[in-house]
């Protein structure tokens, strides 16, 4: 009997034990996960249940059947994937090239690596301007490009917005390579010099040992260059075509203009869903590419 | 295969040269070990043959192919780093795979090259394991057999022991020695421990601030160095200045000895190797001097005696005999003849030990 009894008080003890312990890390994650659940998830919230809410305070779907129902929103959806997603493609390509390159010592590779960051210190408006005034008809190249007989293609407000996807571009390089040479750096020189001894040309060198112990790094910079282009408002609003719009465009002028802010928290809300799923689509085709690696490997 | 020939190879750096004008043969099937400080250009040498440093001047041949300027991919010659340098993402198998995929070999040719390598090091087990997964010791058998997989015509070994404790570098310097000579392939071993050098070398190339001192067979090269840097680089040594009388010398203590090799320019003194010198108390004779510090090291006693002004190291081998107190007076019995070292301009090696 005694037994039992002891058994249950100690039992009870460990439980009481275990809820202190769990309020004492509660205690502790509050700066923390407080801080981010105040600033980040209450925002959120309020954006997500903004869309569900009419101007006069009801219940209501009306804002999202309008987004839906609407080409100019479906249109503008699918164009800030676009600016997004061609300006994230565009500037990997050539950042994870220029990052390799700075790997390696070259006469000028100081000046060089200076030179590239230049973008980081302009804003994305004067980024815009500067797209301008080369690019737009009458601009520098196709006054340099006419005396030879070449008639640029439109680049300034075009449909496909080549002026705004080079303006993103220019300004993303050098925040991707930023932080993919500072993962490629990472990599033991050692590694690299014995691919090279075992026969792999640098390129191979930079498909098969660089890129794949970089991964972590080119994650993290797509994902910033993605968001900061499926957000920006200056570059596509300056540089972009009349249709369609943007959703960024949309909500600055359905907000400010015309004071209809329920439709901006739906395309806001619209616009993070849509960049969660690019997002889980990039992992899993990178896990997709790494896993298929795997497998293969295994049967080998 | 085929030997290699370094000639005239200098390497330039900003301010340094940490090569200078180097000429080094190695024979087919040879291992020559470089040995030195650090700093002193052996692992520039070997990055040059290797072709991941791009020498300023001079050449290298391998046989009568002359390969300084061949990109590394194309020279075929395996590496052994003292980092690993495995590849972290591969698994074994495709760290060994890789260099074989690079020559474009069928799958099948690729497995079963594999797994030869891996059974030559004792690694089959591991193929599918991640580098991370495995010991440094396991991990550097990784590496050796991804050198070896791909039958290169030269094996680099920039010090591979080095990372590894005193007992697993031992049993795998044995490993290594015994698979070199079982494949024969020309080899070149940078390491900065001389018992390492002596252990595994068909040849010793002593180097110092981008040039070669002096090479020769291990056997040679400690017990007749022509330098002091040498003796002293090589193992420990007394290096005793002695009054030199035609063939004769007269030891600091009153001992006199005769001198093998007397006439030479520019000595820095008589080598004695603490080991060759015997011990004994005086027990009332004539003293030559005391015992100054004593350390008992298990296989054996090292002692420092004060002898005529002048400290002289005395390792004695053995674990069956007396220990000497300090402040014992002692007698020192060196060998019959010595032996004398040339000054050079490489000066002593004892401050860089």
């Amino acid at each position: 009997m005694t037994a039992i009894t002891e058994d249950h008080t100690r039992r009870a003890m460990a439980k009481r034990d275990q809820w202190a312990r769990n309020r004492t890390i509660l205690l502790l994650l509050l700066p923390g996960a407080g801080y981010l659940l105040f600033f980040f998830g209450l925002p959120l919230l309020r954006t997500v249940v903004g869309s569900f809410t009419s101007l006069d305070g009801a219940f209501t779907f009306d804002l999202w059947v309008e987004l839906f129902s609407e080409p100019v929103y479906i249109d503008g959806l699918f164009f800030s994937l676009w600016l997004a997603i061609a300006p994230t493609v565009v500037a990997l390509v050539i950042s994870v090239l220029l990052a390799a390159l700075l790997q390696a010592t070259f006469p000028g590779r100081r000046i060089f690596g200076a030179l590239y960051r230049i973008p980081l210190v302009v804003p994305g408006i004067v980024a815009a301007f500067l797209v301008m005034v080369m690019l737009d008809r009458g601009g520098m190249l196709s006054r340099i490009a006419e005396p030879l007989g070449i008639d640029l293609p439109r680049m300034v407000r075009d449909e496909w917005g080549i002026g705004a996807i080079l303006a993103s571009t220019w300004k993303n390089i050098p925040f991707m390579t930023l932080i993919i040479g500072g993962a490629m750096s990472a990599i033991n020189r050692d590694v690299l010099h014995a691919a090279r001894t075992l026969g792999a040309g640098r390129l191979t060198v930079l498909l098969r040992i660089q890129l794949p112990l970089a991964l972590p790094g080119i994650s993290a910079a797509v994902l910033l260059t993605f968001i900061s282009s499926l957000g920006s408002y200056a570059i596509p609003n300056l540089l972009g075509p009349a249709y369609p719009l943007p959703l960024s465009v949309h909500m600055y002028e359905q907000g400010f203009r015309r004071g209809n802010w329920p439709i901006v928290y739906a395309m806001g809300t619209l616009l993070s869903v849509a960049a969660i799923f690019v997002l889980l689509a990039y992992y899993s085709l990178i896990g997709r590419l790494t896993g298929s690696h795997a497998r293969r490997e295994a049967r080998s | 295969m085929a030997g290699l020939s370094i000639r005239g190879l200098t390497k330039a750096f900003d301010q340094v040269r940490a090569l200078d004008g180097v000429d080094l043969e190695v024979p087919d099937g040879q291992l020559v070990t470089l040995l030195g400080p650090s700093g002193c250009g052996k692992t520039t040498l070997l990055r040059s043959v290797a072709g991941i440093t791009d020498p300023t001047e001079g050449g290298i041949w391998l046989g009568d192919r002359r390969i300084d300027g061949v990109p590394p991919e194309r020279r075929n010659f395996g590496m052994v780093f003292q980092s690993y340098a495995l590849f972290p993402h591969m698994s074994v198998f495709k760290n060994l795979a890789f260099g074989l995929e690079m020559r474009r070999l069928p799958r099948s040719e690729i497995r079963k090259r594999v797994a030869q390598a891996l059974h030559l090091v004792d690694m089959e087990a591991m193929a599918g394991r991640l580098p991370r997964q495995l010991s440094g010791g396991q991990q550097q058998r990784v590496a050796l057999a991804r050198a070896i997989v791909i039958e290169p015509d030269v094996l680099l070994f920039d010090e591979p022991l080095s990372n590894l404790d005193a007992k697993l570098r031992d049993s795998l310097r044995d490993q290594l020695r015994a698979l070199q000579r079982r494949l024969g392939v020309t080899s070149i071993y940078v390491t900065h421990d001389q018992v390492e050098a002596m252990a595994l070398a068909d040849e010793i190339v002593i180097m110092f601030s981008g040039e070669i001192v002096e090479r020769g067979d291990p056997v040679s090269l400690y017990r007749r160095p022509i330098f002091r840097f040498t003796a002293e680089f090589l193992g420990r040594t007394n290096v005793i200045e002695a009054r030199l009388d035609g063939d004769r010398c007269r030891l600091p203590w009153g001992d006199e000895r005769s001198v093998e090799n007397p006439g030479i320019d520019d000595p820095a003194g008589v080598a004695i190797r603490p080991e060759d010198i015997a011990i004994s108390t005086a027990n009332g004779s004539d003293p030559h001097g005391e015992i100054a510090e004593r350390m008992f090291l298990g296989a054996g006693t090292n002692y420092v005696v004060d002898a005529g002004g002048v400290r002289v190291r005395v390792n004695v081998a053995g674990t069956q005999n007396d220990l000497i107190d300090i402040g014992t007076p002692v007698r020192l019995t060196p060998p019959k003849s010595l032996h004398l070292l040339r000054r050079g301009r490489h000066g002593s090696a004892e401050a860089l030990a």
